[in-house]
C-alpha cells in the first residue's frame, strides 16, 4: 500500500521515511534485543535438547511406563524321605484385559448417553457416572460369554471393577477366580485366542496332607507388597504388583526367604489414559523358590497324629533323631486344615479354630510341669553331686513329711524299699522327695538349666516361648519377694511347683540322656551328612547311668508304661527306655492332669527320643501318662520299627530265592 | 493441464478409493468381502471338480493287477473294519447301559458331514482348508473336522457352498487336549508353522509327572472337556516336555500328523444339539 503523508505532519513522515531506510542506531539495538533474546531461547532449547538429553529421557520412560510384577512361586517341602509336604497348585482364573476394551467402553458410553437423552430424563447422571455404567455394562458383556460356557449366572460388581479401573487398570481384571479344571478346559476351548478374555493360571500352596504337621509346617498369607529383587529392571518406574504370598507361621514363615519365589515381570508403555501397550518392552518370567527338604519323617508324623487324635484331647508329640537332633516328628494337637488358609482364611473358620484353642503350637510353646519325667533330672543331679549312689534306697510308707506337710506319694502306695531303678519304674515319689531335699534345690535346677530346660531350644520354628522356668530361691526372691521352702524343693523334685517346660524341651532332654550328653540343639532341617551331636558330657559313670537306664527299661515293661507292651504297640526285641508323668495344674475349675512320657529306644543303640504329652480337659479325670501318653510313644515305636524292618517283624519278609 | 498435475494423478486417484474405502460403512464392506468371496467361490469349486476328474482319469491309467491288489486290500480293510464296528456297537451299548444307569446325560450326538478339499491356504499364521461344503449342507461355525488321522481342526467360516477349516496347525486354534491314559486336561495351540515344514503345536499347563521325549513321545487326544471336541481324537505327538521356570507346569512341543498338509477330504462333525459349539456360534 502506497504511504500518503499527511499534509499537518511533514516532520514526522520525514522521520519515518529514514526509519524505513534502516540507518536509525536505535533499530540496531532493537535487532540486538532480538537477537540476543532468541539467542537465549535458542540456546535454552539446545541445552535442554542435547544437554540434558539422558535426563528428558528418563522423565518420558518413567511417565509412560509401567511395570507390572508378579510373583514367583513358593518352592516346595519335602520330608526327610524327599515325600512332598507342601507343593504349590495351580489356580485358573479368568481375566479379562481392560486395555482392549477402550474402544467398547467409549460406545457403551455414548449409547448409554443417547438413550438417557431420548429418555428425556432431566436428572442425568454425570459423564462419570454413565461411563462407569458403560464399563459394567461392556465387562458383564464379557462375563456373560464366560457364563454361557459354564452355564453359571456370575455378575460384574460395580465397586471391586471401578476400583480396579481407577488403581490398577494396567492389570488384567479378574473376572473368576479358582476355577474347575473341566471349567478351564471348557474356556480353553471356548474362547478365541485373540479374545480379550483370557484364562490365567496363578499358584496357590497346597497341603496334600492337609491337616498334618500343621503347625510345623505353617502357612502362607496374602502379600500385597510383593519383595521385587534389585535386578529386576525399572525399579524406577510406577509398579503394579500382583498379589503374592508370605509365611505367617511355621516353617513357611521361617524359611520364607529360602521359598520366596524370585518375582518376575513386565514393563509395558502406556497411553495417556493409563492402558497398557502391548506387546511389553521388557518381560521376564518368574522363577520358582528354592525346594527344602525337612527332618519330618511323613510315617512317624502321621502315626503320631493318628494316635494323638485317638485320645480325643490336646496334646503335643515330638520324636527326635539321637544323633543328629533332627526332629522326626512334631505334632500338635488340636490343629486346623493348612488348605483353609487358601486363597483366603474365612471368618468362620478362624473362629472355629480359636474355639478350639488349635492355633498354639503345644509342642514349642506350650508350657507345662513336667511332672514326674522330671525325676530323671533328679537323679542325674543327685547322682552327680555325690547324694544318691546307684544302689540308695529309701523307704516308702505311701506318705512324706517335709517340715509340717505331708507329701503323698504315688497312688498313696506303701512300696516298702526302694531302690533308684524301682523309684523311677513305679515313679516313686517318697525316693524323690527324700533324695531331692539332699541333693538341695541349686544342684537340682543347676542340672536342669545345664540340660538347656531355662532357655528356648532354638529350633527354626517362630515364636517358640521364652517363658520356660526353672526355679530356684534366687528367682523365687527376685521374682517374688518369697522365701524358698523346702516342700518347693520336693515339688521340684518331682516335676511340680513352679516347673513350665516345653514338650520339645523334654525330647531334647531325653535325646541328650540317650547320648550320655548335657544338650541337644534340635533342628527341621535335613541333612544327608548331617554331623554327630557333640555336646558337654552328662557327667554320669556307667555305674550310674546304667541304675537309671534300669529303671526307665522297666517302666517300659513292667512299670507305669507297660501299655508298651500290649501286643498293640509291642516291638519284639526292641528294648525301650521311658518314664512316664502325670502332672498336675490347679485352675479356677479345679485340678487338670497332664499326661507325659519321655523316652528313646532302642537303649543298646539309641536312636529316636520320644515326648509325649496329653493334656487332661476335666478337673478331677486321671489322665495318667502310662495310659494317654505312652501309647502316642507306642505308636512312633511301631511305626518307626516297621518302616526299619530291624525289629520285631510280625510277617518275616519274604525270602530272597 | 500442467504436466506435473497428470503425473500425479494416479496417487490421487488411488487416494480417492481409499477415502471411499475409509469411509464406506463397515456394512457395505461386509457385504462386498463377503460377495466377492461368494463369486469367486463356484470357481474354486468348479476347478476341485476339475481336479477330481483329472485324478480319476490318472488313475484309470492303472493296470488290472494293481487294480486287484487295492481290491484285495480294501477288502481286508472292510473285514478289519468291520470287526472293529462290531466291538465298537458292544461298547457304545455298554456306554448307554452305564449312562442309563447312572442317569448320566450322554454325549452330543454329531452328523457326519464327508467332504472334498477345494483349497489349502497355509502361512505362517494361519492355516486353512477351504472344503467343497457349506451353509447349504448345514456346516455350523465350531463344528470340529476330523480326518482319518484324528482331529483336522474346526469350522471357522461357513459360506454357502464351501466352508473355511482352521486346522490344529493353525496358531488361531486352542484346544482342552489330554494325553492318552491320563485325564488331566493341557492345553493344546497350533505353532507357527511356516508352510513345507513340518507342522508343529504348544503345549502348555502340562503336569510336571508327564514326561515326554523324541525317543518315547506321547499320544494327545482330545479331552471331551472343552464342549466342542468329543473325547479320545488323536491331536498329535508330543516329543518335548521341560519345566516352566514358575514350577507349576511343564509346557512343550508336539509334532502333528503330515498328513494335515495334503488332506484331501475330510468329515465335518455336525453337532445335532449344538452343545458341542464354541461360546456365542450360532445354533443348529
Amino acid at each position: 500500500m502506497a504511504y500518503a503523508p499527511h499534509s499537518s505532519t511533514p516532520d514526522r513522515a520525514g522521520s519515518i521515511m529514514e526509519s524505513h531506510r534502516g540507518y536509525d542506531p536505535r533499530l540496531w539495538l532493537f535487532y540486538g534485543l532480538t537477537v540476543l533474546l532468541l539467542g537465549t531461547l535458542a540456546a535454552g532449547l539446545a541445552y535442554q535438547q542435547l544437554g540434558r538429553t539422558v535426563e528428558h529421557r528418563e522423565r518420558e520412560i518413567v511417565q509412560s511406563q509401567r511395570r507390572v510384577v508378579v510373583p514367583g512361586p513358593r518352592g516346595n517341602i519335602f520330608d526327610r524321605e524327599g515325600r512332598l509336604l507342601v507343593g504349590n497348585r495351580p489356580r485358573f482364573a479368568v481375566t479379562l484385559n481392560l486395555d482392549e476394551l477402550r474402544s467398547e467402553f467409549r460406545k457403551e458410553y455414548l449409547r448409554i448417553r443417547r438413550n438417557y437423552r431420548d429418555s428425556g430424563d432431566k436428572d442425568l447422571p454425570t459423564a462419570a457416572q454413565m461411563e462407569r455404567i458403560a464399563r459394567v455394562s461392556v465387562v458383564q458383556g464379557y462375563l456373560n460369554i464366560v457364563n454361557r460356557a459354564l452355564g453359571a449366572r456370575h455378575r460384574v460388581y460395580d465397586d471391586i471393577l471401578d476400583r480396579h479401573y481407577r488403581q490398577a487398570r494396567i492389570l488384567p481384571y479378574m473376572l473368576l477366580e479358582d476355577i474347575s479344571p473341566a471349567d478351564y478346559a471348557r474356556l480353553l476351548e471356548q474362547l478365541p485366542v485373540t479374545s480379550p478374555l483370557q484364562v490365567y493360571t496363578a499358584s496357590t500352596r497346597n497341603y496334600p496332607h492337609g491337616t498334618l504337621a500343621a503347625h510345623t509346617l505353617g502357612y502362607t498369607a496374602a502379600d500385597d507388597d510383593l519383595a521385587v529383587g534389585a535386578d529386576l529392571p525399572g525399579a524406577d518406574l510406577t509398579t503394579f504388583k500382583m498379589r503374592g504370598s508370605i509365611g505367617r507361621q511355621g516353617l513357611e514363615a521361617a524359611l520364607d526367604s529360602r521359598l520366596q519365589g524370585q518375582a518376575g515381570g513386565a514393563i509395558y508403555r502406556v497411553d495417556p489414559a493409563g492402558y497398557r501397550i502391548q506387546p511389553p518392552l521388557q518381560k521376564r518370567r518368574p522363577v520358582q523358590g528354592g525346594d527344602v527338604v525337612v527332618s519330618l519323617d511323613l510315617d512317624l508324623q502321621r502315626a503320631a497324629e493318628a494316635q494323638l487324635a485317638e485320645t480325643g484331647l490336646a496334646g503335643a508329640a515330638v520324636a527326635l533323631d539321637i544323633a543328629t537332633g533332627e526332629v522326626l516328628a512334631l505334632v500338635s494337637k488340636p490343629d486346623y486344615d493348612l488348605n483353609a488358609f487358601t486363597p483366603r482364611l474365612s471368618h468362620e473358620t478362624a473362629a472355629d479354630i480359636q474355639t478350639r484353642g488349635a492355633w498354639i503350637n503345644r509342642a514349642t510353646q506350650g508350657l507345662y510341669p513336667p511332672g514326674s519325667t522330671f525325676k530323671l533330672v533328679t537323679a542325674i543331679a543327685g547322682l552327680r553331686s555325690g547324694h544318691i549312689e546307684p544302689d540308695s534306697t529309701v523307704e516308702c510308707t505311701g506318705a512324706y513329711r517335709v517340715g509340717g506337710r505331708i507329701f503323698v506319694c504315688n497312688n498313696h502306695r506303701d512300696r516298702g524299699t526302694v531302690t533308684l531303678a524301682q523309684a523311677i519304674e513305679k515313679s516313686c515319689n517318697t525316693f524323690f522327695y527324700d533324695y531331692g531335699l539332699k541333693t538341695g534345690i541349686d544342684a537340682i535346677a543347676a542340672e536342669a538349666r545345664r540340660h538347656g530346660m531355662d532357655d528356648p531350644t532354638g529350633i527354626e520354628l517362630p515364636f517358640e516361648t521364652r517363658g520356660m522356668l526353672v526355679p530356684d530361691p534366687a528367682w523365687r526372691e527376685a521374682r517374688r519377694q518369697e522365701r524358698w521352702f523346702p516342700g518347693d524343693t520336693a515339688n521340684v523334685s518331682i516335676g511340680q511347683g513352679d516347673l513350665a517346660l516345653t514338650p520339645l524341651q523334654m525330647a531334647c532332654f531325653a535325646a541328650s540322656f540317650a547320648r550320655s550328653e548335657s544338650t541337644t540343639r534340635p533342628t527341621l532341617l535335613h541333612l544327608a551328612d548331617a554331623p554327630r551331636l557333640h555336646t558337654e558330657p552328662d557327667g554320669l559313670t556307667p555305674a550310674q547311668r546304667g541304675a537309671i537306664l534300669a529303671g526307665m527299661e522297666a517302666v517300659t515293661n513292667t512299670g507305669t508304661g507297660r501299655i508298651l507292651q500290649t501286643p498293640r504297640y509291642r516291638v519284639p526285641g526292641l528294648r525301650l527306655a521311658g518314664k512316664t508323668g502325670t502332672a498336675q495344674k490347679r485352675t479356677a475349675e479345679g485340678t487338670l492332669n497332664f499326661a507325659w512320657f519321655v523316652g528313646f529306644f532302642p537303649i543298646d543303640n539309641p536312636q529316636v527320643a520320644i515326648a509325649v504329652i496329653v493334656e487332661g480337659d476335666t478337673p478331677g479325670e486321671d489322665v495318667a501318662g502310662g495310659r494317654y501318653a505312652a501309647p502316642v510313644a507306642g505308636a512312633i515305636i511301631k511305626a518307626w520299627a516297621d518302616k526299619t524292618g530291624r525289629y520285631g517283624l510280625a510277617t518275616p519278609p519274604p525270602a530272597t530265592p | 493441464m500442467p504436466r506435473r498435475f497428470d503425473q500425479a494423478r494416479p496417487f490421487l486417484a488411488l487416494g480417492v478409493a481409499l477415502l471411499a474405502w475409509l469411509l464406506l460403512p463397515a456394512l457395505f464392506k461386509r457385504f462386498a468381502r463377503l460377495g466377492i468371496y461368494e463369486l469367486q467361490a463356484p470357481v474354486e469349486v468348479s476347478a476341485s471338480y476339475v481336479r477330481d476328474l483329472q485324478e480319476f482319469w490318472s488313475e484309470k491309467t492303472r493296470s488290472k493287477n494293481e487294480l486287484i491288489e487295492a481290491a484285495r486290500d480294501l477288502s481286508r480293510l472292510n473285514s478289519a473294519y468291520e470287526l472293529r464296528l462290531a466291538e465298537d456297537g458292544r461298547l457304545r451299548a455298554e456306554i448307554d447301559r452305564l449312562e442309563a444307569l447312572l442317569r448320566l446325560p450322554s454325549y452330543g450326538e454329531f452328523r457326519a458331514e464327508p467332504a472334498r478339499v477345494v483349497r489349502r491356504d497355509f502361512t505362517a499364521w494361519w492355516q486353512r482348508l477351504v472344503i467343497r461344503k457349506g451353509g447349504n449342507h448345514g456346516l455350523l461355525v465350531g463344528s470340529p473336522v476330523i480326518y482319518s488321522g484324528g482331529l483336522a481342526g474346526r469350522i471357522s467360516e461357513v459360506h454357502a457352498t464351501t466352508a473355511v477349516v482352521e486346522l490344529i496347525s493353525s496358531p488361531g486354534l486352542r484346544l482342552a487336549a489330554v494325553f492318552e491314559g491320563d485325564d488331566r486336561p493341557v492345553s493344546f495351540q497350533g505353532g507357527v508353522n511356516p508352510p513345507l515344514r513340518p507342522a508343529e503345536g504348544l503345549l502348555e499347563f502340562v503336569p510336571l509327572d508327564i514326561f515326554a521325549t523324541p525317543a518315547s513321545p506321547r499320544r494327545l487326544v482330545t479331552s471331551g472337556l472343552g464342549g466342542v471336541y468329543p473325547p479320545g481324537l488323536a491331536v498329535a505327538e508330543v516329543f518335548q516336555l521341560e519345566p516352566s521356570t514358575d514350577g507349576l507346569f511343564k509346557s512343550g512341543r508336539a509334532r502333528l500328523d503330515p498328513r494335515l498338509g495334503r488332506l484331501s477330504e475330510v468329515t465335518v462333525l455336525v453337532p445335532l444339539d449344538g452343545d458341542f459349539l464354541p461360546a456365542g456360534a450360532p445354533k443348529p
